[in-house]
């Protein structure tokens, strides 16, 4: 099969032409998004081609080491993006949840890399650079919703924690019920997601590479792959993230701290 | 045996006991009452460790409460609140779930003991089936109540145990407790039937003082 056709800039303008619906619906409406937009769509354009600048030396390099420490850049900025969406403190959650990431994703990235696919080098940019991209890219949404969920949960439902204290629980097994219900609020949209996927839609992996030539039996291949992978590397570092900050979270006598709270 | 001995504590930048001695003996009773705001639910909580006093205090069975022994001095304790939050699932389950604690593995869950209670809080067998976020407010208040005495504690921290129940429930509520004669009470609570007990009552005011 033949690669895609390069997009010239001019018919990439088409595209943006596109906004000219949502921009005038924003605006007629008032729904108060035209700033947002553009700011939005200004920053999507900027990040992606420096991206691609980048992709462009990190392929030609193609250095491990490279590779790797740009793998751990991306982890800093999902932790960092998991943070302003949540409303808790950067003092108290930036290096555990960093660390659930690390463990998460690298692990996965290793075993997709070493066992499902095989290369030669697994540290090279393309298995380690994009695939390590949509782990990490994947796994933010689910972050945020089961951190946000469990501390929140907590907070809200402090009754039902100090009740359970009171009947003896200790404090892991005072804490059991939110976990769980933290993780199920995390995990079900992707499980869902699962189930419609070929269906209602078709995944980006595929589709990119798809247009990048490839076979599509390849590429469904992959697609299962990296959507399994991805499954488990959000699960681990969902659950790693409520782990290590739960930790630090509370006081010595089991009360969830006030100050790990963004006002 | 319950103790304070001059506990300064404030809350949430305001001053809710200065100095607040009371004591209450193994098998004894104490109903503590004010407005709301006054910092009733709170003193509940520092007896069950939960915030430490300022200043002064906290004596649990002759053991000042405090970081080393918190956890085994709460279990010394029961305790309910109003508006209880219990989570989700079956009665049943919830039950089962507490009696599978570390703490609780010496106690042995008996299911007809359950019953029996069910019924004397007029709730019924077919509970156990029901799922807790379908209870009314106070069922589950009953329920809670159920779980403390199925643990068998101590002493009873009771925070306006009773206050969404219709009339004939408090006197039956109150009934039960004040029945359990060797067990300590520290009720806190506006209605009249815990009033009419006549048990020692300590009134806590508004700028901290209490009488």
């Amino acid at each position: 099969m033949e690669a895609a056709p390069d997009i010239t800039i001019l018919r990439l303008l088409a595209a943006f032409g596109l906004l000219i619906v949502p921009l005038t619906l924003s605006f007629f409406l008032r729904l108060g998004f035209v700033r947002q937009l553009f700011i939005s769509a200004g920053r999507m354009t900027g990040q992606l081609f420096l991206m691609g600048i980048l992709l462009v030396y990190l392929f030609r390099w193609d250095n491990p080491w490279l590779n790797v420490a740009w793998v751990v850049v991306m982890m800093f900025f999902a932790c960092f993006s998991a943070m302003v969406n949540s409303k808790l403190s950067f003092r108290h959650f930036f290096l555990p949840v960093f660390l659930a990431y690390f463990v998460g994703t690298g692990l996965i990235l290793l075993f997709f890399n070493k066992v499902i696919v095989n290369y030669e080098n697994i540290f090279t940019a393309r298995l380690v650079v994009v695939v390590g991209g949509m782990l990490l890219g994947n796994s933010l949404n689910s972050t945020i919703i089961g951190i946000s969920h469990y501390y929140e949960a907590i907070r809200k439902e402090n009754k039902r924690y100090l009740y359970l204290l009171s009947l003896g629980a200790d404090q892991q097994e005072a804490l059991l019920p939110f976990f769980r219900e933290a993780l199920r609020a995390a995990m079900r949209p992707f499980i869902a997601n699962m189930a419609t996927m070929g269906i209602v839609s078709l995944p980006g992996m595929m589709t990119g590479q798809m247009l990048g030539g490839a076979d599509p039996e390849t590429a469904i291949k992959y697609q299962i792959a990296i959507v399994l992978a991805i499954f488990t590397a959000l699960t681990i570092s969902v659950a790693l993230s409520i782990y290590f900050t739960s930790r630090q979270a509370f006081d010595e006598y089991g009360i969830l701290k006030g100050s790990l709270f963004r006002r | 045996m319950i103790r304070l001995d001059n506990v300064t504590l404030s809350f949430a930048d305001r001053q809710l006991f200065n100095g607040l001695s009371l004591e209450v003996p193994a098998g004894g009773r104490l109903l503590i009452s004010g407005e709301s705001g006054s910092g009733k639910t709170t003193l509940l909580r520092m007896l069950l460790g939960f915030l430490p006093p300022d200043k002064g205090q906290v004596i649990v069975d002759g053991e000042r409460l405090q970081v080393d022994n918190v956890w085994r001095l709460r279990r010394k304790m029961a305790y309910v609140s109003q508006e209880m939050q219990i989570g989700n699932g079956r009665v049943e389950s919830f039950f089962k779930e507490v009696f599978r604690f570390k703490n609780n593995r010496g106690i042995a869950y008996q299911r007809d003991q359950v019953i029996a209670l069910l019924d004397d809080f007029q709730l019924g067998s077919s509970t156990m089936e029901k799922d807790l976020e379908d209870l009314s407010g106070g069922e589950l208040q009953r329920v809670a109540i159920i779980m403390t005495l199925l643990l068998d504690r101590q002493i009873y921290l009771l925070d306006e145990v009773t206050s969404a129940l219709d009339r004939p429930l408090k006197e039956m509520i109150v009934n039960y407790f004040t029945n359990l004669e060797d067990k300590t009470l520290i009720i806190s609570s506006h209605d009249r039937v815990w009033h009419d007990q006549g048990f020692p009552t300590i009134h806590i005011g508004k700028n901290g003082s209490s009488t």
